[in-house]
């Protein structure tokens, strides 16, 4: 019989197979030919742009050998890697994600300083990376520790702010509010032919929301205060107008709002501003693309407004969440590394990621913009708004205090009036101060 | 493969009442290598064993003690800290109350309407039984993503199937937020959970039910008892121990799946009111970047079911009944 011998060579051929695959991924057999290992996060943008680059960077360097890891879940696939001692050498990810690995590996102190990568010249051109960069791009959302050092090389860039339809404007006569006051009146008016002010995908969107509102009512250095959790600076009176104006604007909530305000939910609620429902959201440029197939009112166009000034011709800020580039301390080929993140500076580069849609920082890109989104990046040219990058510092990880759940997470609660204002403010002072004991 | 020797049955009548242990005088029929053989071959398994399912447990016992962020080689000892931050930790609380919850409800439902309905099917000779223990075992099959979804669509505030065919029977006061509101969220995930494992249940109790001889069924009924004396009289106690077994099955559910349940569903949401134990530990191991921490919660979750299996096992525990 010839089945029991083929039975037994398949048997050991998937065994030996199992073997391979736990040693798989480990060291570069290839001789001295050096292996650059770029893992980067599959988000709106797709993985089409980075499959392009790695092609066009390796036909660069055919004396390296470059591999992508491209996944939607890259923390999951990197993490139990990297636990074990095998870092990535250029990881790009967004940071705000739940499993925090960039934040994580902040408060490790675990990246490589790329300050020098500023000063590099970006390969085949004249120019410097930092001459390339958008003005005002280093910042806190670049040097995490407020030194002048860089460990977060800025990639992408977009603005968040209060999404709307534009065409549901037009019809009504309405005018997009420039202040807290014509908003909540037009949430009256709205409110009367049945629309509400206001709503939100999940708690976690009001990142955006809070970050402007903060910087609007008590300027950029209260902003940085509040983000570096300054003593009793969730006592101060701008913290408690900042509560008070949101919990206002919750109240001008639609009423579907928390119901909906989860993972599995979460675009319904977005639908409530295709259907008209609902006038404002926060939201980011993805949401044009997350909700391409959804159904829509007639003449329904997206448009983005900064959050309203505290008072006439007070100022406006933008919140602008950039998608950052780092590498691992532990990474074996950092030099390469470099080299590839001052590549991705690059015109051809960056020609092929705006394909996508992703923006870099870079001067003169925005005009390149095109479609639906591009009234969301012409809001950096109006001078009344300022951007705003940054978020709340890293501090010493501190057990079960989270300054994001506490400020984000507990409107569901105002909403349904489970918690009040005054609960709110003591609890963000108690995290707030916690956070600022535990250090950097 | 063939060298095991299987003791022959001796005389083939089996008399109630005997179990059909090893006849006499195998043992003393087995080599003596055997047994080295057999440890031979156990022994791949048991290294696996050790390597994929002792060590890690011990690791998380370990690392309870330290202050670690998961990646850095910064390891700080920390003794019982952890544990003595986690009773000043509501957000913990609420969520030991929320899984301790599930754990009750939802086994005391599946329990209850899994034997119930084990007892119709296997009882009453119900027409087209077997369809019904198809359609309800099919939720089983299901992944818990696809569970999400569909309660995503029963839910639903406005037009889902709930609160749509209460507003049809014009029960309006009835309509909930269910996912919404933070006193009814945790009743909603417990109801998810029935569904989801209620036809497992059942076939177990219905495969342990066929086993119970019909001459016991057909002496009581000669004496005159009804179908309800005769589920708590003969039903009930003959198959106790499958019942034991399958409460053990709950509390592992009850600490699991509700994890995947509302991550999928809820995320623990709205403000942290459907947070269970291991969906917390998640959270503060790797969202709030304080691995010992959640390590911490692992050996709660680890002591607390081991507790709860071992006191339920104990107070289960009734002499064997033989038939």
């Amino acid at each position: 019989m010839f089945k029991k011998p083929l039975a037994l060579a398949a048997a050991a051929a998937t065994a030996l197979g199992l073997l391979a695959g736990c040693s798989g991924g480990g060291d570069d057999a290839g001789g001295d030919k050096k292996t650059l290992k770029i893992a980067a996060f599959e988000g709106g943008y797709g993985r089409d742009m980075y499959t392009e680059l790695i092609a066009a960077y390796q036909a660069k360097n055919p004396g390296l050998d470059v591999r992508l890891q491209i996944s939607k879940t890259l923390e999951d696939e990197i993490s139990p890697n990297m636990k074990a001692g095998k870092f990535p050498d250029v990881v790009v990810l967004p940071q705000g994600r739940k499993a925090a690995l960039s934040e994580t590996l902040v408060k490790d102190k675990a990246l490589e300083d790329l300050t020098g990568v500023l000063d590099m010249t970006v390969p085949g051109e004249q120019t410097t990376v930092r001459a390339k960069l958008a003005d005002g791009m280093i910042g806190l959302g670049t040097n995490p520790y407020g030194d002048d050092k860089t460990y977060l090389m800025p990639m992408f860039y977009a603005p968040t702010g209060l999404v709307h339809n534009k065409a549901l404007f037009a019809e009504k006569g309405w005018k997009v509010p420039a202040t807290w006051d014509e908003m909540f009146q037009l949430g009256e008016t709205a409110k009367a032919q049945g629309v509400a002010l206001f709503t939100y995908p999940t708690a976690g969107y009001l990142d955006s929301f809070f970050f402007a509102l903060l910087a609007n009512v008590g300027g950029d250095e209260f902003f940085t205060k509040v983000m570096t959790y300054e003593q009793g600076i969730w006592q101060t009176p701008q913290a408690r107008q900042t509560l008070d104006i949101t919990t206002r604007l919750l109240s001008y909530a639609a009423k579907t709002t928390v119901g909906y305000a989860n993972e599995q939910d979460f675009t319904k609620n977005q639908q409530a501003i295709l259907d008209n429902k609902a006038l404002f959201m926060p939201n980011g440029t993805w949401v044009v693309g997350e909700m391409k197939d959804a159904p829509r009112a007639k003449g329904f166009a997206w448009a983005m407004t900064p959050l309203p000034a505290v008072s006439a011709g007070g100022k406006r800020h933008l919140t602008t969440i950039v998608e950052s580039a780092w590498v691992p301390s532990g990474a074996v080929n950092k030099d390469a590394a470099k080299d590839f993140l001052a590549y991705l500076y690059s015109d051809e580069a960056a020609k092929i990621f705006a394909k996508s849609s992703a923006i870099q920082p870079i001067k003169g890109i925005a005009s390149s913009v095109t479609g639906e989104i591009a009234g969301f990046y012409g809001l950096y040219d109006d001078p009344s708004i300022t951007a705003l990058v940054g978020g709340f510092a890293n501090s010493a990880p501190v057990e079960g205090v989270s300054i994001k759940t506490t400020l984000f997470d507990t409107a569901n609660s105002i909403i349904s009036g489970d918690k009040t204002v005054e609960q709110w403010q003591a609890a963000l002072h108690d995290a707030s101060e916690k956070l600022r004991q535990a250090g950097s | 493969m063939t060298s095991t020797v299987t003791p022959p049955l001796g005389d083939t009548e089996r008399k109630p009442g005997r179990t059909p242990a090893a006849a006499p005088g195998a043992a003393t029929r087995r080599k003596r290598g055997d047994g080295r053989f057999v440890a031979v071959c156990l022994l791949p398994a048991l290294a696996l064993f050790a390597l994929f399912m002792i060590w890690p447990t011990l690791s998380v016992f370990r690392m309870s003690l330290y202050s670690w962020s998961g990646f850095s080689a910064q390891e700080r000892f920390v003794g019982l800290d952890n544990f003595a931050k986690l009773l000043d930790d509501q957000q913990f609380l609420r969520s030991f109350q929320n899984t301790v919850a599930l754990l009750v409800i939802v086994t005391v439902v599946t329990m209850g309407l899994g034997l119930a309905l084990a007892a119709v099917m296997t009882r009453q000779k119900l027409r087209g039984r077997n369809l019904y223990r198809f359609v309800l075992y099919i939720p089983n099959v299901l992944s818990v993503v696809v569970i999400a979804a569909i309660f995503s669509a029963v839910y639903d505030q406005e037009n889902g199937l709930i609160n749509g065919t209460l507003r049809l029977l014009s029960l309006d006061g009835l309509q909930q937020v269910w996912l919404g509101d933070q006193s009814v969220v945790i009743y909603s995930v417990a109801f998810a959970m029935v569904w989801q494992a209620l036809g497992y249940y059942m076939v177990i109790y219905m495969a342990s039910m066929a086993s119970v001889p019909e001459e016991l069924y057909e002496a009581s009924a000669l004496d005159g008892a009804g179908a309800g004396r005769q589920f708590f009289t003969i039903t009930l106690p003959l198959i106790w121990e499958t019942l034991r077994t399958t409460l053990t099955f709950f509390i592992l559910s009850a600490v699991n799946l509700s994890f995947v349940l509302v991550r999928a569903m809820t995320g623990g949401g709205p403000d942290g009111s459907s947070d269970v134990l291991l969906s917390y530990m998640y959270q503060q191991a790797y969202t709030n970047s304080s691995y010992g921490y959640g390590m911490a919660i692992g050996v709660v979750v680890f002591a607390f079911s081991f507790l709860v299996s071992l006191l339920v096992s104990r107070a289960t525990r009734r002499p064997p009944l033989q038939y």
